[in-house]
């Protein structure tokens, strides 16, 4: 029977590293041939034939062995076997030994083998080999120069494989740098696209922080306009009275004045109208904002004519008064603005920071208030630990969240904002939801999508990957978001992140 | 005689302060009424209407809770008794189509962007009052003093009043 040959010899692979041995002393083919030649008339050589059908092991890693194969027809794989995967060690064919190792030393035998093909050898056991010896003179020269060639193979083997490994390992380590390469500009672009998402929905934004921050602005600078004009000349009047208690009584119920509802108000102006025709609208207006005791304490200066230097003095007062804390209010309100602005879009350092990301919640509110003046915002913010982020990437993640939600309610409903921590303590968890339409079964599994978006191009300034930059900023920092429907109706969005101990 | 009244409508109650402090003076000829929403506004507007009243001029924020401001003024100019009312845009931000639709439904007359400066809105107010009673006032030497003399002045000598 013919027997197929199913590998190359291995040592052909890097023939330029190691040579093949120039010249082979000992014939392998020849050697066999003799063998073959000598076995029908040699009865000792009869018994010591061992064949093996194919598929048969030979050999056990590890297993004890006290026998030489010479392998007469036939091949023989060599493998090493590991816990989950065999390695190849090479294909023996005739004239190459199987159990040299463990023969020659007595140690467990180093590689299993198993016959690839019907195999055909001669098992020489120690009694046997010392009888072949001392028998077969002319073919124990050969065949102990067959065994020092086959160390020497293995030897040979040994160096090309030390010097396959280096060559390999050098090429892994090109791998491995460009691999990182590869993963830093992936990197780079995924921030990239996130600062890019993020000036975009801060273009949006700042269309609505204009109106945030002019509308004080315009209570601020007006106010002070006034002050500028009348202050001077109520302090000349002032120091003309005996005393400026009532004068400052006035001004610090200015300070103090509550916004009272307009309907009320026309009501009350009315009554005063009557009872003072001879005033002029605009003080009726102001006497009209005040308080019951305040009025009263205007009233003797009102009834008269004569009194009405003081009454517009008192009043003026009152109005100075409405505009300083106007000042105040308007102040605070840029000033928070602001800090909320620099605060939500501060840059992310190289480093991630320890912050309560409650906070980074309450900033994006401030700096969507313009979308969210027909939205009743329901917050349920328990005390939580910090979490190790980068503040100004997570914004970006609220601010997504929360303006999806006031487009699925197209900007009139509920939104609800709360927070807690995991039960294994592990992870706090946001939640952010709304009672809009909610996200239908059918896209819950794409909207993180990049290429997914429900918006139209004229109605969203982003790029449409808000909720796969969402994602990637949430992956990022190690956590989750996931999508469920609100009970009651609507969409949830909860995201995780793990929590600082 | 109805008096003509200025309207201003808008929800920040500082910025509302200071724009009747602005228009205090035109305060003689022209009662202003104040409104928080678009809600307070409809309910002012039927009052001044049961009163007998008309309104002249309509000063208007854009972003208010409820209904916007540009939405207001579209409808204030469907109602033929606000139909002449002078209307002015005041507002920190609307959209570049949010005022193209308020010029092209409302007829929006005036744009200020806050903040705006000292005077700015008196001149507008008196400028657009001015145009109000000059188209529907037979009488206009009442308005003389607080309203735009010279324009008052060529209207009166064209009506031939004088």
């Amino acid at each position: 029977m013919e027997s197929r040959r199913p590998e190359k010899p291995k040592a052909e692979r890097h023939p330029n590293v190691i040579g093949e041995s120039a010249r082979p002393i000992y014939d392998k083919a020849t050697f066999v041939e003799k063998i073959k030649e000598m076995m029908p008339d040699s009865e000792l050589m009869s018994r010591l034939k061992q064949t093996f059908p194919e598929g048969e092991f030979m050999l056990r890693e590890n297993q004890e062995n006290n026998k030489l194969f010479v392998i007469l027809d036939g091949y023989v794989s060599q493998f090493k076997e590991g816990d989950d995967a065999h390695t190849n060690i090479g294909m023996q064919g005739p004239g190459d030994f199987i159990g040299l190792l463990s023969f020659q030393t007595g140690e467990p035998v180093f590689t299993s083998a198993k016959a690839s093909t019907k195999v055909t050898t001669l098992a020489l056991d120690h009694d046997s080999f010392e009888v072949f010896l001392t028998r077969y003179p002319e073919i124990s020269k050969t065949l102990q120069g067959l065994i020092f060639s086959n160390l020497a193979e293995r030897y040979r083997k040994v160096v090309t494989l030390h010097v396959e490994v280096a060559e390999l390992t050098k090429q892994l380590e090109a791998e491995k740098n460009h691999l990182k390469k590869t993963i830093k500009e992936l990197e780079r672009t995924r921030n990239a696209l996130i600062s890019q998402e993020k000036m975009a929905t801060l273009g949006e934004l700042t269309a609505g922080l204009a109106h945030e921050i002019n509308n004080p602005a315009s209570a601020l600078l007006r106010s002070v306009d006034y002050l500028i004009t009348t202050l001077p000349d109520m302090a000349q009047r002032a120091s003309a009275l005996p005393d400026t208690g009532l004068v400052r009584f006035f001004f610090e119920m200015g300070l103090k004045r509550e916004y009272a509802d307009t309907a009320e108000q026309r009501v009350r102006m009315k009554e005063l109208a009557k009872k003072f025709p001879y005033i002029q609208r605009g003080k009726l207006r102001t006497m009209a904002e005040m308080d019951h005791d305040v009025l009263e304490r205007l009233k003797p200066f009102a009834e008269k004519a004569e009194k009405e230097e003081m009454l517009q003095l008192l009043l003026d007062s009152y109005q100075s008064g409405i505009f300083m804390n106007g000042i105040r209010l308007s102040t605070a309100r840029i000033e928070y603005l602001v800090k909320s602005l620099k605060s939500y879009s501060r840059q992310s350092g190289k480093e991630p920071e320890v912050a309560d990301v409650r906070e980074g919640i309450r900033e994006t509110l401030q700096i969507l208030g313009n979308r969210l003046k027909d939205i009743k915002v329901k917050i349920d913010f328990p005390e939580i630990p910090p979490v190790t982020c980068f503040v100004g990437e997570l914004n970006q993640v609220w601010t997504n969240l929360i303006i999806n939600a006031c487009d699925a309610m197209n900007d009139v409903g509920e939104l609800y904002l709360s927070c807690g921590l995991s039960e294994d303590k592990n992870n706090v968890w946001f939640k952010v939801a709304d009672n809009g339409p909610g996200v239908p079964d059918k896209i819950k599994n794409r909207i993180f999508d990049s290429s997914f978006t429900t918006k139209t191009a004229s109605q969203d300034f982003g790029l449409g990957i808000g909720l796969a930059i969402t994602q990637s900023i949430v992956e990022k920092h190690h956590g989750t978001i996931e999508v469920h429907d609100r009970q009651g109706g609507g969409a949830e969005f909860v995201v995780t992140l793990p929590a600082e101990r | 005689m109805s008096d003509i009244y200025i309207i201003c409508v808008e929800d920040e109650p500082q910025v509302l302060d200071v724009v009747i402090r602005d228009l205090a003076k035109l305060e003689e000829v022209f009662p202003i009424e104040i409104a928080h929403s678009a809600d307070e506004a409809r309910q002012l507007i039927s009052e001044i209407k049961e009163d007998g009243n008309r309104i002249g001029l309509a000063i208007c924020d854009h972003i208010m809770p409820g209904d916007k401001g540009v939405d207001l003024m579209i409808e204030m100019q469907k109602d033929p008794f606000t139909e002449h009312t002078r209307k002015v845009l005041l507002t920190g931000q609307a959209g570049l189509e949010e005022t193209i639709e308020a010029v092209n439904k409302a007829k929006l007359n005036r744009y200020i962007s806050k903040p705006w400066k000292p005077q700015q809105i008196l001149e507008v107010a008196v400028d657009e009052l001015t145009t109000y009673v000059i188209e529907h006032e037979k009488e206009l030497l009442p308005f003389m003093a607080v309203l735009d003399q010279e324009r008052i002045q060529e209207a009166i000598r064209s009506k031939g009043y004088v």
